[in-house]
């Protein structure tokens, strides 16, 4: 017989009901290779103990070994479902480190297809969250709307998923008013599908049974957790880095930060529809005044980074990313650390599953959202 | 009366002279060389002001044979990014934990053991987390050269 890889887990509390059951790491509910053991009594959860690392890429070491430019297209592949949010994260954290200047119109640029993008990222997770909850028609829905999103945005950047469109100092190419014309031709349209989204689902019943009081998170363990972006504004917290420091000319648009005070999966999930009519309302604005001009800078063609440290934080889909760079001179950063909301995020996995029953807790992982990738980089 | 802000009180209870720094150069309000034994301290009077914890990680500074233990600290209200730098020597990094001031610390102070071989005195788990449970190598050490 073959030994054991994993070595065995000793239980809490010995009962008759008492055993471990491992969730994972291949598991639709976890939402890639993530592993949960789960100490179990009967039906409810003693005590969860997230197992991470299958996807570990050891990202900070290669972009410790690579020069700025090179690391570009990597970071993306970290959260694949909001690429453009760490990719633009990098070209920041590059510009503000070298100070290179950014035109006004390819921030404008940025900041729709960076929309663009968090709406695809929540329509994914509407579709999928409710595939956990046992609901398969949403997920063809939500399909076929983020799909036209691709669509959009293959157009510009060439890709569908792990995109790299923003360059330092601006963008490769402009875009064109056919494009923009689509980008509103795409609003107006999803506008109209988007109540159906809520017929479907916002108000039934079953869907409020599974996620109304499931999975509460009090605003004080929000902040000792570090926990960021609709997570957060699901329990009452109004924290947003768009609002908070504000990047690519985010303090020129109108938009609310949309906040919860229940902090249930029910809140997690109405912060997060809520966010997609912001986006909307942010990318109409940007389309409105859009100017006239350049969309690169100049820059060096080789990028040498003066000596210096510089930490720069962007609201992706799953909150507060933070780019911390610390430059000795020379080509390449002697240490980056991606600071990842779906990590903070999924610390606190461990805490609300406690007492839970297992299906809930299927529910309470569905509704943090988390890129497994993400939280492993 | 000089206005003050909730990093200005937190620093005023521990008696750290408040120094902002130039934030639109760096990202950073705040930036701060403490002494091991103040850390403690400082994230109480921290968490008792409302901030929330970004990450705990480390620079391999092996030229000066330390490792240089970087924490980030941020406001929910206010924009007030603070980064506490702790000097450790490099064949006795231990730190003490503040896994029990900010829970969510202990991930970060666990990522930081692997990668780096800092311990964390009283974190409440100190497994490897994202390295497989038997890996007693340190890959974001500068003289890491891989694994055979």
């Amino acid at each position: 017989m073959n030994r054991p890889i994993q070595p065995t887990y000793t239980l809490d509390k010995v009962g008759e009901e008492n055993f471990a059951l491992n969730l994972g790491p291949q598991h639709p509910g976890t939402h890639g290779v993530l592993r949960v053991i789960l100490h179990m009594d009967g039906e409810y959860i003693l005590k969860a103990d997230p197992v991470l690392g299958y996807g570990h890429r050891m990202q900070e070491k290669i972009a410790e070994n690579m020069t700025y430019p090179q690391t570009l297209p990597y970071v993306s592949r970290m959260d694949y479902l909001g690429a453009l949010s760490y990719n633009l994260a990098w070209v920041l954290a590059v510009e503000k480190l070298c100070q290179f200047e950014v035109p006004e119109r390819a921030e404008v640029i940025r900041v729709i297809a960076t929309e663009l993008n968090r709406i695809s990222s929540h329509l994914l997770w509407w579709g999928a969250f409710l595939l956990d909850l046992g609901g398969f028609t949403p997920f063809l829905q939500a399909l076929t709307d983020r799909e036209r999103i691709l669509d959009i945005l293959e157009e510009i950047t060439g890709s569908r998923l792990t995109y790299c469109y923003f360059r330092f100092g601006g963008l490769p190419s402009d875009v064109d008013e056919e494009w923009l014309t689509r980008v509103l031709d795409f609003i107006k349209e999803f506008r109209t599908r988007l109540p159906r989204y809520h017929d479907l689902v916002t108000g039934n019943v079953i869907f409020h049974h599974r996620s109304k009081d499931v999975g509460v998170i009090l605003p004080f363990d929000a902040a000792g957790y570090g926990l960021s972006g609709p997570i957060l504004r699901g329990s009452g917290i109004d924290f947003d880095v768009r609002k908070h420091e504000p990047y690519s000319g985010y303090d020129r648009y109108d938009f609310e930060v949309p906040v919860d005070q229940n902090g249930d999966c029910l809140g997690r999930y109405n912060v997060r529809m809520a966010e997609i009519e912001q986006s909307l309302r942010i990318i109409e604005q940007a389309i409105g005044s859009i100017p006239e001009g350049p969309v690169r800078s100049k820059v060096p063609k080789l990028i040498k980074a003066p000596e210096g440290e510089v930490a720069v934080a962007v609201e992706t889909p799953r909150g507060q990313l933070v780019i911390y760079i610390v430059s000795e001179g020379g080509k390449k950063p002697y240490r980056v650390k991606y600071r990842v909301p779906s990590f903070a995020n999924l610390s606190i996995f461990a805490k609300m599953a406690r007492g839970q029953l297992l299906a809930d807790a299927l529910a309470i992982l569905g509704s943090l959202d988390m890129v497994i990738p993400e939280v492993d980089r | 009366m000089a206005t003050t802000n909730p990093l200005q009180r937190a620093l005023d209870k521990v008696g750290i002279e408040y120094q902002p720094t130039e934030f639109p150069n760096s990202g950073l309000h705040c930036s701060l060389v403490l002494e091991k034994e103040q850390i403690q301290p400082l994230a109480r009077a921290l968490a008792r002001g409302g901030f929330f914890i970004e990450t705990v990680t480390a620079v391999d500074k092996i030229k000066d044979k330390v490792f240089e233990c970087i924490y980030l600290f941020n406001h929910y209200e206010e924009s007030l990014r603070l980064l506490i730098r702790v000097s450790l020597p490099r064949n006795r990094a231990v730190q003490p934990s503040i896994g029990k001031i900010f829970p969510g610390a202990v991930w970060h102070e666990r990522e930081t053991t692997e990668m780096f071989g800092i311990q964390f005195d009283g974190c409440p788990d100190s497994r490897n987390l994202l390295l497989p449970e038997d890996a007693d190598f340190h890959p974001l050490c500068k003289d890491f050269s891989g694994v055979s």
